[in-house]
């Protein structure tokens, strides 16, 4: 049989989710053997930038015409394309803002060279194309996508958690830091798979893993309200890894 | 051959090219090219209170993340005066180090050293030597054991807050850091007689300004707050809160970019800057390390950045070792973090980061709402002497052949062990 051809590949972001790859130290040999990397630049000066892929692993958001094209054409190129990360699959920190005045930031940070630079309010990729399998995260949990590999290569779709970081968080017996301390903890609304790595150790939830499905905002915020914190803020830390209006 | 282009540079972190413009024999314009889009979280920043601050601009980048979320943090705590415990400030350095050896590993195993063996990838170079990308893949796991046990998550960090950390590690996580960093310290010599085989790279050499964090009598990329710029024997000193001279923006003739400049004059930050700058730490392993890799300070050659990243490698597991043992003798108290009292005023905070020189500056108002952020990374601050070491190496080139001199100028690029995610700050982008 031959090895499944794998692309991976990263659009604008911080490359955690490669990073997250090249952290599985242990497996890394064994997955290189089990699939044939044809397209990684991050990690092979050796690539064949056209072939025909089994799998497309892409991380980070479209923000530009290029980052676009360049998603299009690995579309094209794709039987399976998997988002792999926040900003992948709901647009990340980027998009925390996306009814800001564009061409008014990039003035600010670059002087006016930046109005001419190939710039866009940042995308999640589902935004632009087709999108298969979404592993969410900030960046993805390496668990996470070792199943998916697994997964894919036997033919099937991984299963991730459809619950809420505060069932992970009160499986780990863990002080509600909303209820208990009345901190602003994003754990009620954002999907778990972490392990509440952050309210585990006492810090609230950021919120990096993007919505959970049947996320109850109002009533979060609600309750948040209920505690003498500041509407408007609250509403905009929900929407900092996650905009509104991306959900699939 | 009219011009030299380098579409994508690989094996690095991010999106950029080289171009080199030819007019006759000689070396006209010098690119280093930025593809990476514009994320602008500077400006999105601003608004938001103070906690929320580490956790966005972190995301500029996942290797230096660390260096991002401790700058950023320390960046606040200056705003705030903010004084943190002996116990936290020990613990962020021992998670910063996590972090440099994890970035070394992976920069000289799987991104630089392929290229002196002429393999395209570490996996590919894996397929004839296992052992040395096992080494390199053991060495790395060790930097990520830090960064998750201090850190909470090997890339973003989450235990770090304003003021100290969620949670210090338990007696257990200690006892099984001090064994996988027993383990480490087994390793380095295996890495330098890697390093001392590699053929020596030798095809530019040129007078280089180095500028780094001065940390005396501390063996720290995290303390301190002078930045030592060394020429020549000449020595400045510049101060964190007027980082803007080592920023000072100069038009290039070449394009409308604006690039760093130590009066009017490119420098280089990074590992081999470090070691210029702190001499002291190269004492005992690293010293003797330093005399097998024939490595000469201040050097003429940015491929000895290689060399330097594989001495702070050492360097970095002795100093991670002794801190956990330290704690372990001392234990660990599981302290809050330091309550923060919001005030109006600035902040600005310079560290070491894997690459090099990180500068967080922020202005907060009286509620703890950030107004301004300004972020300057080493790649940002490497621009420059880059694109002069890569004109060099053209220059040197006596074979005039297209292959050879993208080749060299690809193995320049990635001594510098650029992180493109986090230059989109200052660089220009095209």
């Amino acid at each position: 049989m031959n090895k499944p051809a794998v692309g991976i590949f990263g659009l604008t972001g911080c490359a955690g989710d490669q990073l997250a790859i090249l952290n599985c130290e242990d497996r890394l040999l064994d997955i290189v053997a089990l699939v044939d990397v044809r397209d990684f630049l991050m990690a092979s000066s050796a690539n064949d930038a056209a072939c025909p892929l089994d799998i497309a692993l892409v991380e980070g958001a479209v923000v530009s015409q290029r980052d676009a094209e360049r998603l299009r054409k690995i579309r094209a190129r794709a039987t399976t394309l998997v988002a792999l990360g926040t900003c992948a699959v709901w647009g990340g920190v980027a998009a925390m803002d996306r009814g800001a005045d564009r061409r008014k930031l990039l003035e600010e940070v670059y002087g006016e060279t930046g109005l001419n630079y190939d710039s866009a309010p940042a995308q999640a990729l589902h935004e632009v194309v087709k999108v298969d399998l979404n592993i969410t995260g900030c960046p993805i949990e390496k668990e996470h996508f070792l199943s998916a590999i697994g997964n894919l290569l036997n033919g099937d779709a991984p299963l991730y958690p459809e619950y809420p970081v505060c069932t992970e968080c009160r499986m780990l017996e863990n002080n509600c830091l909303l209820i208990e301390r009345g901190e602003l903890c994003c754990g009620p609304i954002t999907a778990a798979g972490c392990k509440a790595r952050c309210p585990d150790l006492r810090v609230p939830c950021v919120g990096c893993r993007g919505p959970v499905g049947d996320a109850n905002r109002s009533s979060l915020l609600a309750m948040l309200e209920e505690k003498g914190l500041d509407r408007e803020r609250m509403a905009a830390r929900l929407r900092t890894f996650a905009p509104e209006g991306v959900a699939q | 051959m009219s011009r030299i282009v380098i579409e994508h540079l690989a094996r690095v972190e991010g999106h950029g090219g080289i171009t080199v413009e030819m007019e006759g024999d000689k070396v006209g314009s010098v690119r280093f090219d930025v593809f990476e889009g514009a994320r602008l979280l500077e400006p999105l920043v601003r608004g938001k209170s103070y906690q929320e601050v580490a956790p966005i601009l972190s995301r500029i980048c996942a290797i230096c993340s660390v260096a991002h979320s401790l700058t950023s943090l320390k960046a606040t705590e200056n705003a705030f005066q903010v004084r943190i415990s002996p116990q936290t400030e020990l613990l962020r350095e021992l998670l910063y180090l996590g972090e440099s050896i994890e970035s070394h590993a992976l920069h000289l195993f799987l991104l630089a050293i392929p290229d002196y063996l002429n393999y395209p990838s570490a996996i590919a170079l894996a397929a004839d030597n296992p052992g040395a990308v096992t080494l390199g893949l053991g060495l790395k796991k060790l930097g990520n054991l830090i960064q998750e046990t201090i850190g909470g998550r090997a890339i973003h960090p989450v235990n770090a807050v304003p003021g100290g950390f969620g949670k210090a590690p338990t007696l257990d996580q200690l006892i099984e850091l001090r064994s996988a960093a027993t383990q480490g310290m087994a390793d380095l010599e295996a890495v330098i007689d890697i390093m001392a085989s590699l053929p020596e790279a030798e095809f530019c050499h040129s007078d280089t300004i180095y500028a780094a964090l001065r940390s005396p009598g501390l063996d720290s990329y995290y303390a301190g707050d002078e930045v030592m710029v060394a020429s020549n024997g000449d020595r400045t000193m510049v101060r964190a809160a007027d980082y803007r001279t080592l920023t000072n923006e100069v038009a290039v003739q070449h394009s409308t970019a604006k690039h760093s400049s130590f009066r009017g004059k490119p420098f280089m930050v990074g590992s081999l800057a470090r070691l210029t700058v702190n001499p002291q730490r190269l004492t005992g392993r690293p010293a003797e390390a330093m005399k097998r890799l024939k490595l000469q300070l201040p050097a003429d050659n940015p491929m000895d950045n290689n060399k330097a990243q594989a001495l702070e490698l050492i360097g970095d597991v002795e100093r991670a070792l002794a801190i956990i043992e330290e704690l372990l003798q001392t234990g660990v108290k599981d302290e809050r973090p330091v309550e923060i009292h919001p005030r109006a005023g600035t902040g600005t905070a310079i560290t070491e980061a894997p690459r090099g020189l990180l500068i967080h500056s922020y202005t907060y108002d009286a509620d703890g709402r950030i107004t301004a952020a300004d972020v300057i990374t080493p790649t940002a601050l490497n621009a420059a002497s880059m694109e002069t070491h890569f004109r060099r190496a053209v220059e040197q080139c006596t074979d005039r052949d297209e292959a050879v001199m993208g080749r060299r100028l690809q193995m320049i690029a990635r001594a510098y062990d650029p992180c493109i995610s986090c230059s989109v700050h200052l660089v220009r982008r095209r």
